[in-house]
C-alpha cells in the first residue's frame, strides 16, 4: 500500500491502530480447530485399531464421538477462517515493511505478503469445502454406518496440513524477518532503541 | 561446552523458526473450543457437544506439556533486553502453572465423564470461565514477547549480537 495512504491514518509504532495484531491471534483457532479435526477423524477411522489402548487406559470411548470431534470441530474452523482472513488483510493492507530486506526462501516482502495473501484465500476456499464435505459425510451418505468419515477426505486433510505449513511459515517470515507490525523491529528500523522506548 | 551444541541461526535458534508458538495453537484453540462446546452443549442440552469438550481438553492437556518444553528452550534462547525481562518472567510462570492447572481441570472432568457423560455440573463451566480468563492473559504475554518485544525477530536478533541493548 502507498505509504503516503497509510499515513492518514492515526497509527501506533507498530503501525496498526490497536497495540497487538488480531490475525495471528486468530491463526491460532484456524490452525488448531483445522488440524485437530483431522486428527480425531483419523483416530474414528482408526478406531478398531485403538480399542485395546484406550481400554488399558481406561478411557471410555466411543468410535462416534471422535466422528462428533471431527464435524464439530472443522465446523468451528470454516467459521473462524472467514475472522481470521478478515483480519489478516486488514493487516497486509497496513503493513510497511523494508524494500530491502529478502527472506531465507529468496522471497522479497511483496512476494511474501502477495503469496500469504492468495494462500489465505485458497485455504479460506478450502477449508469451507472440506467442511461442506465433512458435512455430506456426516448426514447423508455415510450417516447410518460406523465409518463416517473416506479416506480420500483423510488424505485430502494431510495434503492442507502440507499447504498449511507452506502457508504458516511465509506468514511467520513477515513477522520474524520483516518485522511486520513488530514495535521493537520498527523501532529499530527506525534508529531508536526499544529498550528505552518500550520500558 | 557450547561447541556441542547446533549452531544459532539469525533468529538465535537451532532449528528454522520458533515451534512454540506452534504448538501453542493446540492449547488456544482446544481449550477455547472445549469451554465453548460446553457452554452451548450445558444451554442447549447436546450432550454430544459434552464429548466433543472432553476429547479437546485432552489434547490441550498433552499439548501444554509439549509448549512449555519447546516454551522454555527458546525462552532460554531469547536473551531479553531488560525491558522484556518482566513479561517472560510472568509468561513462563504462567505457562508452568497452566500446565498443571490444564492436567487438573482434564484430571476432574475425567472423573465427572466417568460418573456420568450426559450432565455437567455448574462449577465446572465456573472454572472453565477462569481457565478461559487465565488463558487469554497467556496469549496476551505471549503477544508481548513476540509482537511488542520482537524476541527471535531477525532484527532485534541482529540488534542485541551488535549489542544496541
Amino acid at each position: 500500500m502507498n505509504s503516503s495512504l497509510i499515513d492518514q491514518l492515526q497509527l501506533g509504532t507498530n503501525g496498526l491502530p490497536y497495540q497487538i495484531p488480531i490475525h495471528p491471534n486468530l491463526v491460532h483457532l484456524t490452525l488448531g480447530l483445522f488440524i485437530v479435526a483431522i486428527a480425531f477423524d483419523i483416530v474414528g477411522v482408526l478406531f478398531p485399531l485403538e480399542k485395546p489402548v484406550f481400554k488399558l487406559l481406561a478411557i471410555p470411548a466411543t468410535r462416534s464421538n471422535f466422528f462428533d470431534v471431527g464435524w464439530y470441530n472443522m465446523l468451528a474452523a470454516a467459521i473462524v477462517t472467514f475472522f481470521t482472513v478478515a483480519a489478516g488483510f486488514y493487516e497486509i493492507m497496513l503493513a510497511q515493511p523494508p524494500s530491502d530486506v529478502e527472506s531465507i526462501w529468496g522471497l522479497r516482502a511483496m512476494e511474501t505478503m502477495l503469496w500469504h495473501g492468495v494462500g489465505g484465500v485458497v485455504l479460506l476456499l478450502l477449508i469451507v469445502a472440506m467442511t461442506v464435505w465433512r458435512g455430506f459425510q456426516r448426514f447423508v451418505w455415510n450417516r447410518d454406518k460406523a465409518r463416517q468419515v473416506q479416506w480420500a477426505y483423510v488424505f485430502a486433510g494431510l495434503g492442507i496440513f502440507a499447504l498449511m505449513f507452506v502457508h504458516g511459515t511465509l506468514g511467520a517470515q513477515l513477522a520474524a524477518e520483516f518485522g511486520v507490525h513488530i514495535s521493537a523491529d520498527r523501532l529499530l528500523e527506525m534508529g531508536q532503541d526499544p529498550n528505552v522506548v518500550l520500558k | 561446552m557450547f561447541e556441542y551444541l547446533p549452531p544459532l541461526n539469525d533468529h538465535n535458534l537451532p532449528y528454522p523458526d520458533t515451534i512454540h508458538p506452534i504448538v501453542v495453537h493446540f492449547v488456544i484453540a482446544m481449550v477455547l473450543f472445549s469451554f465453548v462446546c460446553d457452554a452451548i452443549g450445558y444451554f442447549t442440552r447436546n450432550v454430544r457437544l459434552y464429548e466433543v469438550s472432553w476429547w479437546n481438553l485432552c489434547f490441550a492437556t498433552v499439548s501444554i506439556f509439549i509448549a512449555v518444553i519447546f516454551g522454555q528452550v527458546e525462552a532460554g534462547l531469547a536473551e531479553p533486553y531488560t525491558a522484556a525481562e518482566s513479561a517472560l518472567n510472568l509468561h513462563t510462570l504462567i505457562g508452568w502453572s497452566l500446565s498443571g492447572i490444564i492436567a487438573a481441570v482434564t484430571a476432574w472432568r475425567y472423573i465427572l465423564r466417568s460418573r456420568d457423560p450426559k450432565t455437567l455440573p455448574a462449577p465446572f463451566l465456573g472454572v472453565g470461565v477462569v481457565l478461559v480468563g487465565l488463558v487469554f492473559f497467556q496469549v496476551y504475554l505471549g503477544d508481548l514477547l513476540v509482537w511488542i518485544y520482537g524476541l527471535h525477530t531477525v532484527p532485534v536478533v541482529e540488534a542485541a549480537r551488535e549489542g544496541v541493548f
